[in-house]
């Protein structure tokens, strides 16, 4: 700690002495730079490299010719996706998923961590925190799997339902259904896992500030909101501002999973139609331009977002 | 220490650099090591070539299926024909995928096995390149399939692209039974309950009725099925003729008068689904049939708890078979009467083609073609004469003990599980076409349509319309028609469900299809 604080005095104190001879900075401190390598290569490889394909977006790709022989097309594709029927459907179905998940399921994991605060007995704060992080390892397919047996219209919930006099609802075939269904399974598989890292902002709460609090005869609610959420605000902004970074990329996977005819109506998001059209028949042009307007509005709200936090908190992430 | 770690790493970059350039090396090289043959390819007889030929196929593996290299028939075939074909298995679901991930990444196989090509696939492979033109190796190499597609004109119609290409070759199915589903009654039920056999959809309705409280298979339970179908709408296509519906050009279409016409938007199209909603809403029609499997189905079948299903053999429900019987297709409420889920001649389109990476093209087609003979077929469906079937007047038949083998044919042979190319004649068809069939075939014979036109062809630039088109129209048709059914939607949103489909520009997709018939006609 104190060698790196160090170093990070001498940086200083070198860099504005020597001004822009960063080739010299380099040279003297090559070994990490060079531990610098591997990471850039990933970077340049795995997510800089396949912006080169993105070109396709703007073409008639075709295999055969390649994406630079592959002729251009313009904005073809685009005004097709915005002329389809299905455009505005995606975007709201894709938007509402998302907006909803961020309103409801963002704030649980907050609760969850400071109950956990809370809780005198170390032990049941302890069993607490295992049994609602234990779902996070259950493989998406298995979790869609119960969701498929609990409510089935012979399932334990729709006997419940019945038992009290109700009739069976089919919810998996209901479009009605489906966000709650997706939301409400989203928050019990994750909020555990999602609550850790609020539990550790909150462990390094300055313990004076609660005895102040207490001194000053503030109740319990009173010390939860003027001592804990402030001390976890920061990690709370940084948490949203890197949810709303993947904002349009909601659980492809499990949707697909839970996707039916009779569903589609709100199951249908961007990422599912492209994975059906783009990789079941091969329209590679016409979803990559989906992909890409997806990604700009995913980018469009994290700039706002971010700008706002800057604004409003003085936290961001840049 | 430091300046060692630094030549450490140095070394290691470009050790691994020249590794990875050596390894992209190799890759190249490796088509080059099998030298063009061709000189080698006999016209006719086997082998098919003097030096052993090695070829590499993508294929579709069924979950019936084992390894397609441990099948008996492709081990015979391998010493008959001295060309190993060395298959890449891809399990049906996500086979789509896998398929076309190959052709994007253009790394291709020899060829492509059982591939389910669809018209727009091999028009834009094709024409791309990636897929070799095969007219004139068929007129080389292919005798059986050229005799073939003389005796049916409709093959070569069917599979022709408008500039005279073939990219791919289809299933042949010459027996009329393999082409269309036969609809299974439960005879013991009728019995039981002292029913006829329906003749009308009216008629329909009441036995199913009947087969829902009569309780038929005598439990006390209400747990009787009184029809069920494949998952999703092919009951729609099922129940079609009795509306007045048929299915040409491989789409919701009639033909009068030498007139297309799509009538997912008529008013016979409503009354179906009418009809079917009832059925649903009443539990007449099996509440599962847009959720249950395959497997879940054909275990239906086997159940004999079923009162009406559609499928085109018995081979599901052996055990049982005597319990079901075949009956004609109900009338409709305006007396139409007919069979329209009926596959072409032509039937599994794009089942082979080869790619432009292979070397051995004639060698290839020369492989290919023997299944369209009789003899070959006979190998495809019933592998070694003694081991696995038996002549009886000629005609082979499974020997018994090796049908008792559960899971033995479809390990024997890739036709089990469906779409291998090959010719199914009334000579190879015994398994799949037994006397019980050929009763259940003989009542639908005098309803099955005339003349089945198969999907057109289309050039690339209008099959890339009908692509666009069809991908919003479609998603929208099947949609909707399945909230319809189940009730999920009322028939008061009729009038919203026609306007959207003209917004989406039905009426031009009809006109393409128009123009495409009168070519074909021409």
């Amino acid at each position: 700690m104190k060698s790196a604080q160090e170093g990070a005095a001498a940086l200083s104190h070198i860099q504005p002495k020597r001004g822009s001879s960063l080739l010299r900075n380099i040279a003297k401190r090559y070994d990490l730079y060079l531990m610098l390598l591997l990471p850039i290569a990933w970077y340049l490889i795995f997510h800089y490299g396949p912006l080169y394909g993105l070109q396709i977006a703007f073409k008639n790709f075709n295999p055969a010719k390649g994406i630079i022989g592959s002729p251009w097309e313009g904005f073809g594709h685009f005004e097709r996706f915005f002329n389809s029927y299905y455009f505005w459907r995606l975007l709201w179905n894709t938007v509402s998923i998302n907006l909803f998940s961020l309103l409801i399921a963002f704030p649980v994991p907050i609760m969850l961590a400071l109950l956990v605060n809370e809780i005198r007995s170390k032990t049941f704060s302890k069993w607490l925190q295992n049994i609602t992080y234990i779902p996070h390892f259950i493989s998406v397919v298995v979790i869609v799997g119960i969701l498929n047996v609990f409510l089935s219209p012979t399932g334990p919930i729709n006997m419940l339902i019945e038992t009290f006099g109700g009739t069976s609802i089919r919810f998996l075939e209901v479009a009605g259904w489906f966000k709650t269904i997706f939301i409400s399974s989203n928050i019990w598989q994750n909020m555990g896992w999602q609550s850790i890292i609020y539990i550790a902002a909150l462990s390094g709460v300055n313990p004076q500030l609660y005895e102040a609090a207490k001194m000053d005869g503030a109740s319990r609610l009173r010390r939860i909101w003027h001592v804990s959420l402030p001390g976890i605000a920061p990690v709370i902004v940084i948490l949203l501002i890197l949810d709303i970074g993947h904002f349009m990329n909601v659980g492809f996977e499990k949707i697909l999973l839970m996707q039916n005819n009779l569903n589609l109506e709100s199951s249908d998001v961007i990422s599912t139609f492209v994975y059906t059209t783009g990789i079941l028949k091969g329209e590679y042009s016409y979803t990559a331009a989906i992909g890409l307007f997806n990604s700009v509005i995913n980018l469009i709200l994290l700039l706002m977002v971010n700008r706002f936090a800057r604004k409003t908190s003085e936290t961001s992430l840049w | 220490m430091r300046r060692h770690w630094g030549r450490n790493a140095l070394t290691t970059m470009i050790v691994s650099g020249l590794i990875l350039a050596g390894c992209s090396n190799d890759g190249s090289s490796k088509t080059e090591n099998n030298p063009s043959s061709e000189s080698a390819i006999k016209a006719e007889g086997f082998p098919i070539v003097d030096q052993p030929l090695k070829l590499k196929m993508f294929t579709r593996i069924a979950p019936v299926n084992g390894p397609f290299k441990d099948m008996p028939v492709f081990q015979d075939y391998e010493k008959l024909s001295n060309i190993q074909v060395e298959f890449t298995e891809a399990p049906t679901d996500g086979f789509a995928e896998k398929k076309n991930l190959l052709f994007a990444s253009n790394e291709l196989p020899d060829a492509l096995y059982r591939s389910g090509l669809s018209q727009l696939e091999t028009i834009r492979y094709g024409s791309a390149g990636q897929l070799i033109p095969l007219e004139e190796l068929i007129e080389q190499y292919a005798p059986n399939l050229a005799i073939l597609m003389e005796q049916y004109p409709e093959i070569r119609s069917a599979i022709t692209t408008p500039e005279g290409h073939i990219y791919a070759i289809p299933g042949i199915v010459t027996t009329g039974s393999a082409r269309t589903d036969k609809r299974w009654i439960n005879k013991a039920w009728l019995e039981k309950l002292n029913l006829e056999e329906p003749k009308t959809t009216e008629e329909l309705y009441q036995v199913l009725l009947a087969f829902r409280d009569g309780d038929p298979n005598g439990n006390g339970k209400a747990d009787e099925v009184p029809m069920t179908a494949r998952i999703g709408l092919p009951i729609v296509q099922f129940m079609s003729g009795s509306f007045g519906l048929d299915l040409q050009l491989g789409y919701n279409i009639n033909i009068e008068d030498d007139k297309v016409h799509i009538w997912s938007g008529d008013e016979r199209y409503k009354e179906l689904l009418m009809y079917l909603n009832k059925l649903y809403k009443e539990k007449l029609l099996d509440q599962e049939i847009f959720s249950h499997t395959e497997a879940q189905y054909l275990a239906k079948q086997g159940s004999g708890n079923t009162g009406l299903f559609f499928d085109q053999t018995n081979n599901n429900f052996l055990p049982i078979a005597d319990q079901y019987e075949g009956t004609a297709p109900p009338a409709g409420p305006h007396g139409d009467q007919m069979q329209s889920p009926a596959a072409p001649v032509p039937r599994d389109y794009g089942a082979f083609a080869i790619t432009s990476v292979n070397e051995n093209p004639e060698a290839t087609m020369r492989w290919i073609d023997y299944f369209y003979s009789d003899e070959g077929s006979t190998l495809l469906r019933f592998g070694r004469e003694g081991e696995h079937y038996e002549l009886k007047d000629g005609m082979p038949y499974y020997k018994e003990d090796f049908l008792t083998v559960t899971g033995a044919q479809g390990r024997m042979t890739p036709y089990a599980g469906g779409g291998a190319p090959h010719l199914i004649s009334d000579k190879v068809a015994s398994f799949i076409n037994p006397p019980q069939v050929q009763e259940a075939y003989a009542k639908l014979e005098p309803y099955m349509p005339k003349i089945r036109y198969a999907a057109p062809m289309f050039d690339e630039e209008t099959a890339q319309k009908v692509n666009i088109l069809r991908n919003d129209i479609d998603k929208y048709i099947d949609e909707q028609s399945t909230k319809f059914i189940v009730g999920a939607l009322s028939f008061d949103k009729w009038d919203a469900f026609l306007a959207t489909l003209k917004k989406m520009n039905i009426d031009e997709l009809e006109k393409i299809y128009q123009e495409a018939y009168d070519k074909m006609e021409k």
